[in-house]
């Protein structure tokens, strides 16, 4: 967390899609089934983790966006400050990991959040996404994991044509390279 | 290609999944107790009829659950999708 490297450091814009790297933010993933679990963390956060599938709470700092019936992906809305974020996952560690009803990880270096928005940013992902977005697109605070050019990603519907991609460190790169490509058809 | 409806997720691209083959085979009781044809047996042979199937499947690029589906193998229709634990519920 201290060296922390951003993979892209980069913004594009082209016809109606602007897609920027947003880092660092804090990212942790949380796993539980207990209901203490889920009061724990709505406690500490004020946000309840969804239940319903594809969906996600949030308030100004943070966003938790459902991964799976015991999984949750916890971000926050703003650049990390070091300080801050190690006292929550402290925080969080001690309430739920160490009392065993649950389990919290630190990904913030696992995920790397892009910001994909504009009026063709749908079209462009289907062109390499199996993912039927016609009811998704017009759902805020929608969520989906899916793949884009092969690719797992999950995908947070933020706003009207404006949304934010989660990839794997590792895919990031090729990810944007494919974005850059596909997006220079439109 | 085809779709599948996730118990958890919801309708998705059959690109999304990965197949985990025959569903509902119990592991013996006593593996010890086994012949090692019996043990071949339970590990390695599965039926590969034309028709209806019952299969493991995981929803690998979603939500990574695993869970069960009655499908035709023959056309590729789905005819139920229950959760792991659940009784099929077609016979």
């Amino acid at each position: 967390m201290l060296n922390y490297n951003s993979p892209i450091k980069d913004q594009k814009e082209y016809s109606e899609i602007k897609i920027s790297e947003v880092e660092p933010t804090l990212k942790l993933n949380l796993r539980g089934k207990k209901r203490d679990f889920i009061t724990k963390i709505g406690k500490e956060l004020s946000i309840i983790p969804p239940s319903d599938p594809n969906t996600s709470s949030g308030n100004e700092k943070f966003n938790i966006l459902w991964l799976s019936p015991d999984e949750w992906l916890l971000y926050s809305n703003d650049k990390i400050d070091l300080k801050n974020t190690t006292l929550l996952e402290e925080k969080l560690f001690n309430e739920v990991s160490k009392s065993k009803i649950g389990s919290i990880a630190n990904v913030t270096d696992h995920w790397i959040m892009l910001n994909v928005n504009g009026k063709n940013t749908f079209d462009l992902l289907s062109t390499g996404c199996p993912f039927n977005f016609n009811n998704f697109k017009n759902s805020k605070n929608a969520v989906t994991q899916t793949l884009i050019n092969h690719i797992d990603v999950i995908l947070h519907n933020k706003d009207l044509n404006n949304l934010n991609l989660f990839v794997r460190r590792s895919f990031s790169n090729h990810l944007w390279s494919w974005l850059n490509d596909s997006s220079r058809f439109f | 290609m085809f779709l599948i409806n996730c118990p958890y997720c919801g309708e998705r691209d059959q690109s999304e999944f990965t197949a985990g083959g025959e569903a509902h085979i119990v592991r013996p009781k006593q593996p010890t107790e086994l012949s090692d044809d019996q043990w071949a047996e339970f590990l390695f042979m599965r039926k590969n009829i034309k028709g209806i199937q019952f299969e493991r499947w995981s929803h690998a690029h979603g939500c990574r659950k695993w869970f069960n589906m009655v499908r035709d193998t023959s056309n590729d229709k789905i005819h139920a999708v229950y959760k792991m634990g659940e009784k099929p519920p077609i016979k």
